[in-house]
């Protein structure tokens, strides 16, 4: 769906923050994880035509995102911002999630619809009117996946979405990237959150100062524990746990596990 | 972090002077040639102008000023010089124009005077950072009340720049053309504008707070964060530039 190749970007000459980078990104939901700083900002950014590359090329369902404006790409590849305040600009809730649909050309009754249906899967749906500078940072971050839900894009990339996030905001944002997944659409993620990596991703991608230096099935990734501590990363608590009792099998949930160590005493 | 400030880094002895002398400067620049009206004291305080900004290594970023002034002052000697009253003295003539001397002198007298001025101010404005200026005139005794606003100045205008980009990024990400020709980018501007400004109306509401909690209003004596940045020859220099001025006040009423 999406085929970058040799991309390379600096904000200040001299400075690059992400080098060479090559990745082909499929069907499958995808995580992308590293250090602060390490680019994953700067790199889905760059996915969205919002910054244009310095050398390399990115296509998107074969489009070259770079002759085409974000406005344009806005159909197909829907971003929530890493920051909400960098996000928000409406004064009410649901004009923020009418926003999107009603720029790419649906009609009204159908943008309140989508809105109204994006708003429900947050449970944000009863805060119509509020303004959206007073909701909560957590709130105000699910209205951000709200809005770029609504807009119904193929592909959905979400920036550290469970920031702020208490159990229940985490178990939303779960929701609502099952249901997409359920709808064939393409979610991505930058996150901090391991344990949240391995129950939802099926894909990762680490960073590591502006380069890509381990890409593969989670339960993969989460295996090389030589190059995650390389990249200053450490693997979801039950797969560390696994690891010190001694098994070899890489665990990525705590289900897994207690299913796995029934099988043996059952044995 | 962008800044609107014309202030470039460089090391040399202007740079290293501090505010104040080059405040003292100004002064100079703007009074020697009114108490001496003769031109060739106002060549000698250009030429002075000039060599300073090349020592400071700044004579390039002047060029873009000194363009429109010198635009300005054109249109001055041509007008003075062909229909200032009191034109006696025929110098040349073009075409149906004629050129006098009394008119030109008189421009070339207010032409001096002004890139004198204009190049007092830029060795400050280029060689001194506006925060270094301000924090100079409060120990000197301004407000730091007055200081503070001076120095917002500086800072909103950048801040509300890049707000402006974080919005447009926010709008374009969502599907509105913000690119292309003037009207689609016009009809993207006007809707920044409120968010934009109410943006910056809650940033004060929340800086005030900040300020206030840091103790801004505070009675007691302020310390500074930064040393003072001492140049050694400072009094020298001041005390020169008066001197300089009282002799040139000197001559005028004695000579
Ligand atoms: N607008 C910007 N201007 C200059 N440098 C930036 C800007 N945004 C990010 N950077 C720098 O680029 C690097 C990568 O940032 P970013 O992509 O945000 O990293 P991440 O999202 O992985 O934490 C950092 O060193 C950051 O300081
Ligand atoms: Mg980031």
């Amino acid at each position: 769906m999406i085929t970058v190749s040799n991309l390379s970007y600096a904000y200040q000459k001299g400075n690059p923050v992400l080098i060479d980078i090559h990745l082909n990104i499929d069907q499958r939901s995808t995580a992308i994880i590293g250090q602060n700083g390490a680019g994953k900002t700067t790199f889905v950014k760059l996915l969205k035509g919002l910054l244009k590359p310095f050398e390399g090329e990115v296509f998107i369902q074969n489009q070259q995102v770079k002759n085409r404006t974000a406005a344009e790409l806005a159909k197909i590849i829907g971003l929530v911002f890493q920051n909400p305040n960098d996000q928000i600009f409406k004064n009410k809730v649901l004009d923020e999630v009418m926003f999107g649909p009603l720029n790419m050309g649906i009609d009204k009754q159908q943008a309140t619809e989508n809105a109204m249906e994006a708003l429900e899967m947050v449970g944000l749906h009863d805060k119509l009117d509020m303004n959206p500078h007073d909701l909560s940072l957590s709130e105000k971050k699910l209205l951000c996946i709200a809005s770029v839900v609504a807009m119904d894009t193929n592909i959905i990339i979400l920036d550290e979405p469970t920031i702020a996030q208490d159990y229940q905001g985490k178990e939303t944002i779960k929701k609502v990237i099952k249901t997409l997944k359920e709808k064939n659409k393409l979610v991505m993620t930058i996150i901090h959150d391991m344990d949240f990596v391995a129950e939802n991703f099926e894909r990762t991608i680490v960073f590591n100062e502006g380069k890509v230096i381990l890409d593969g099935d989670t339960r993969f990734v989460f295996a090389q524990k030589d190059i995650l501590k390389s990249a200053h990363v450490e693997a979801p608590e039950i797969t560390k746990l696994g690891e010190k009792l001694g098994y070899r099998k890489t665990f990525l949930t705590i289900e897994e596990f207690i299913d796995y160590k029934n099988q043996e005493r059952n044995l | 972090m962008r800044s609107i400030s014309l202030y470039t880094e460089r090391n040399t002895v202007i740079h290293a002077m501090d505010p104040i002398s080059k405040l003292f400067y100004i002064l100079f620049a703007l009074l020697i040639p009114i108490i001496l009206p003769s031109i060739k004291v106002s060549i000698v305080c250009v030429v002075l102008g000039l060599i300073f900004l090349l020592v400071a290594r700044v004579f390039k970023k002047t060029i873009p000023v000194f363009s429109f002034v010198f635009l300005i002052l054109l249109t001055v000697i041509i007008i003075q010089g062909l229909f200032r009253p009191g034109n006696q003295t025929t110098l040349f003539h073009f075409g149906p124009f004629t050129l006098y001397k009394e008119g030109l002198m008189f421009a070339f007298g207010v032409a001096f005077r002004v890139i004198n001025i204009v190049s007092a101010f830029m060795i400050l404005i280029l060689t001194t950072k506006p925060s270094d200026l301000v924090e100079s005139l409060v120990r000197k005794g301004l407000s730091s009340k007055i200081g503070y606003v001076i120095i917002s100045v500086f800072q909103i205008i950048p801040e509300m720049m890049s707000s402006m980009e974080t919005i447009t990024d926010a709008q374009r990400s969502r599907g509105m053309e913000t690119e292309g020709n003037l009207q689609t980018r016009m009809k993207a501007f006007l809707p920044l504008l409120g968010p934009v400004i109410l943006g910056s109306l809650a940033n004060t509401k929340e800086r005030a707070m900040a300020l206030e909690v840091r103790g801004f209003n505070s009675k007691g004596p302020k310390t500074y964060l930064l040393e003072e940045k001492k140049y050694r020859y400072s009094k020298v220099v001041q005390w020169g530039i008066l001197l300089g001025i009282a002799c040139a006040l000197a001559w005028r009423i004695l000579v």
